[in-house]
């Protein structure tokens, strides 16, 4: 059995369309991993994760310079041709330069009804707990104004219930895969989307089925190189498939979805303290570490995963990835594990980067 | 095919700013000689008071990028930061300031001696992600004590108390680290007079930006290395003392009707970072009589400080300046350029689409799309970088301008 979620993944926005005429509940739109969707689920709003590929990407040419990255431009250009016209508003939480300018460039050209910017800080002491619980409040009165409920810290705490099951579940699923269970890593993407686009209700039972199949199959090892891959948006299916048809097997990744959200759990306690620690503790993003936090979370799931191998798979223009990477080569050259640098225009697998996929593969079978 | 003119006059200011240019540099090294702390810190907040009042140099990485440029060493930093394994796709402040830091800066005879080496560092989270990660390596790099600070990227209009406060406690922890550095005790009077020195500064910047209202301009955006003292100054009287000299000499052009041109037809602005190393192309406007008479750029200190509020008014400083200029928000860039547009009788906008830096490129084509449709104001668009002369195409600058204030000359009713 493969974790079939591609099927979910790809109707993702029609289920999210029917849940919102079906219950009549708003539909925020999303663009970094560090939105405290916990919060807009505790106001029965649907959280969700704007992503994708335009197949017209000159569309966005009109407000972005070709200087910026590609999936910046691919998300503006799905906004201009309506995809995400259903969205109520949209929530963003600054961590890269570009995504921060797209939500600016997108509020005032799409004018969605309700638009907010999360302003994080970048500590985690004691100061920056107190700080981020005021950015949340503002956040949640705004939300007040915006949806015409109260705030419930015990709706709250029911959301961060079901936040910590789908998060644990989704770490077994990383966790069964690296055990041996023959499963794409393509499927664990689509699932990692689907956490982030659909309905919560609808998402979660579909995972408890997936884990517990999961744990019944016989397991046996791929036998392949374990790989982990790093970088920002890594959405391009075919090359997931082609790393893994070119001998890896993709157990662990390091990217904007993906483990570094699920390492944690929201702990128990003042919900709106606890879901505050968890964003501040969390593995941190490109954009929102220091090198020293960032090199001992990529050490650590290095040994964790058992990784032969590393990939970057890098988007071209992406300066927290770019800028960060001589220094992580070099921590990974110090581990001895041999690793590669893919710079992608967008999502496309050229025949340049399948020869060099090759090669690299090639270069470790010689080991 | 128009004839270029030249610039009939800069300003006299210029002289006494190279001396403030070579002073700075000089007094870093002489820190360093006899023994007091040089740290090394990214550029526009309050930290540069704090400095001040505790007899610390700093050093702003990002401010020495515009004199390599200017100087031409900036090439030889992007091979350093090249073979050191950094994209050409990354900024070109980054670049050159990594290519130096790690590599350039062991180089001899460099003008104004270089820099000198830092005691210590402080790494901000935020800022710009490239000056975020421009910390990050000289951290790494360096093995000095580092501080590490926070500095949230907040819209400047949805500034409330928590960001002051929260403001205020990492300026707290900077000065217990500064007081542990040097074994001296922080004077909170002294970080009044520099807050002070700071404000006079803005004040008298905004008077002097003020003075370019006037018909014909006193001076054009060629004359913004003046900035020097807002960047590397504030906080001290050299910046003072310079202002008022600038003001006297820009009101005595008002006064006697002077322009920086002859026969001031065009008004410009400019949108983003200036190109450092051709800082010439300020003056290619001329031969239609045309000035730039306002820039984004430098509305980055249009900002008052509280004496009374020492800490306060750093912090703030230190939140605002960066959103000011940058993309944290649109509407508020939208709104200080629509307001300078009016106030300055701009004709045009230049927008320089800036490889190098994505926080003030991105909105340009909005910005542009509002001033056309609510102002009726004409804008174009060129290409360039404001370190890396490899991406800028002079010829292709000119193509685009020409046509440009051809149609902006139409307009005004000066055909030639």
């Amino acid at each position: 059995m493969d974790i079939n979620f591609r099927d979910l993944y790809e109707r993702r926005l029609d289920i999210v369309k029917e849940h919102k005429e079906k219950d009549n509940c708003p539909v925020i739109g999303t663009l970094c991993s560090y939105v405290p969707v916990e919060i807009l689920h505790s106001f029965g709003i649907i959280p969700v994760r704007i992503w994708g590929q335009s197949e017209n990407l000159h569309k966005a040419d009109a407000l972005l310079q070709p200087f910026i990255c590609p999936p910046v431009r691919h998300l503006m250009a799905l906004g201009l041709e309506g995809h995400y016209n259903f969205l109520d508003g949209i929530v963003h939480c600054y961590t890269c330069d570009a995504t921060c300018g797209l939500f600016n460039i997108w509020t005032r050209n799409l004018k969605p009804g309700f638009s907010h910017l999360i302003s994080l800080p970048y500590m985690t002491i004691d100061e920056s707990l107190t700080y981020t619980m005021a950015e949340f409040n503002n956040f949640i009165e705004k939300l007040e104004s915006f949806t015409g409920k109260k705030f419930s810290p015990d709706n709250l705490k029911r959301s961060i219930t079901i936040h910590n099951e789908a998060r644990s579940l989704m770490k077994e699923v990383y966790y069964l895969k690296k055990a041996g269970f023959p499963a794409g890593y393509s499927g664990i993407s689509a699932m990692n989307i689907c956490s982030q686009t659909l309905p919560l209700e609808i998402f979660l039972p579909e995972l408890r089925k997936y884990v517990k199949k999961m744990k019944e199959d016989d397991r046996g090892s791929s036998g392949k190189l374990k790989i982990l891959i790093s970088g920002s948006v890594i959405s391009d299916t075919s090359l997931m498939a082609f790393i893994e048809e070119a001998g890896g097997d993709i157990v662990a990744d390091d990217a904007c979805i993906g483990l570094r959200m699920l390492r944690d759990e929201i702990s128990e306690g003042d919900p709106l303290q606890s879901l505050a620690r968890y964003y501040l503790t969390r593995p941190p993003c490109a954009s929102r570490s220091d090198f020293p936090s960032r090199k001992a979370h990529f050490l650590e799931t290095l040994t964790d995963f058992d990784i032969d191998a590393v990939i970057f798979i890098h988007q071209k223009f992406c300066d927290p990835h770019l800028s960060d990477h001589p220094f992580m080569k070099k921590v990974i050259d110090e581990t001895g594990i041999p690793n590669m640098q893919l710079e992608m225009e967008g999502d496309e697998l050229t025949g340049r980067v399948q020869t060099r996929i090759e090669s690299f593969f090639e270069m470790l079978e010689r080991r | 095919m128009m004839e270029e003119k030249k610039t009939t006059k800069r300003l006299k200011a210029n002289t006494a700013l190279r001396q403030i240019i070579t002073d700075f540099y000089a007094d870093a090294h002489r820190a360093k000689a006899e023994g007091r702390p040089v740290g090394w810190i990214p550029p526009m907040n309050g930290l540069i008071e704090l400095f001040y009042a505790m007899d610390i140099h700093p050093i702003f990485p990002e401010n020495w990028a515009p004199i390599c440029a200017a100087i031409g060493t900036n090439s030889n930093n992007f091979a350093y930061a090249q073979r050191r394994g950094y994209s050409s796709d990354l900024c070109g402040y980054f670049r050159n300031n990594i290519g130096y830091a790690l590599d350039g800066i062991a180089e001899e005879n460099q003008p104004l001696d270089g820099l000198p080496k830092p005691d210590f560092l402080i790494s901000f989270g935020a800022g710009c992600i490239p000056t975020m990660k421009t910390f990050q390596v000289l951290c790494d790099h360096f093995n000095v004590p580092v501080f590490r600070a926070d500095l949230p990227q907040v819209a400047m209009e949805n500034i409330g108390e928590h960001h002051i406060k929260y403001g205020v406690t990492q300026i707290k922890r900077i000065i217990k680290f500064l007081e542990d550095l040097t074994g001296k005790r922080f004077d909170i009077d002294r970080l009044r007079q520099a807050v002070a020195y700071t404000d006079e500064a803005c004040r008298l910047w905004d008077q002097i930006m003020d003075a370019r209202r006037t018909i014909p301009s006193p001076f054009s955006a060629a004359e913004i290395g003046i900035m020097f003292v807002m960047v590397t100054r504030h906080g001290t009287k050299i910046a003072v003392d310079f202002l008022r000299d600038v003001l006297e000499e820009v009101r005595g052009k008002v006064e006697r009707g002077e322009g920086v041109i002859l026969n001031e037809r065009i008004r410009l602005f400019w949108d983003n970072i200036p190109l450092w190393y051709n800082m010439k192309l300020f003056n290619y406007f001329e031969k239609w009589d045309a000035v730039v008479v306002a820039e984004t750029y430098t509305s980055a200190w249009t900002m008052r400080m509280d004496t009374d509020k020492p800490l306060e008014s750093i912090a703030y400083k230190s939140l605002v300046s960066y959103p000011l200029v940058s993309c944290v928000s649109l509407d508020k860039r939208i709104e200080l350029i629509r307001k300078a547009v009016v106030d300055y009788k701009i004709d045009g906008a230049i927008f320089h689409s800036n490889r190098s830096c994505k926080p003030i490129s991105m909105g340009q084509m909005d910005i542009m799309k509002m001033l056309s449709e609510e102002l009726n104001i004409p804008g174009v668009m060129f290409d360039g970088d404001h370190m890396d002369g490899g991406s800028f195409s002079e010829a292709q600058f000119r193509t685009r301008i020409d046509a440009f204030m051809e149609m902006l000359m139409e307009r005004k009713g000066n055909i030639y």
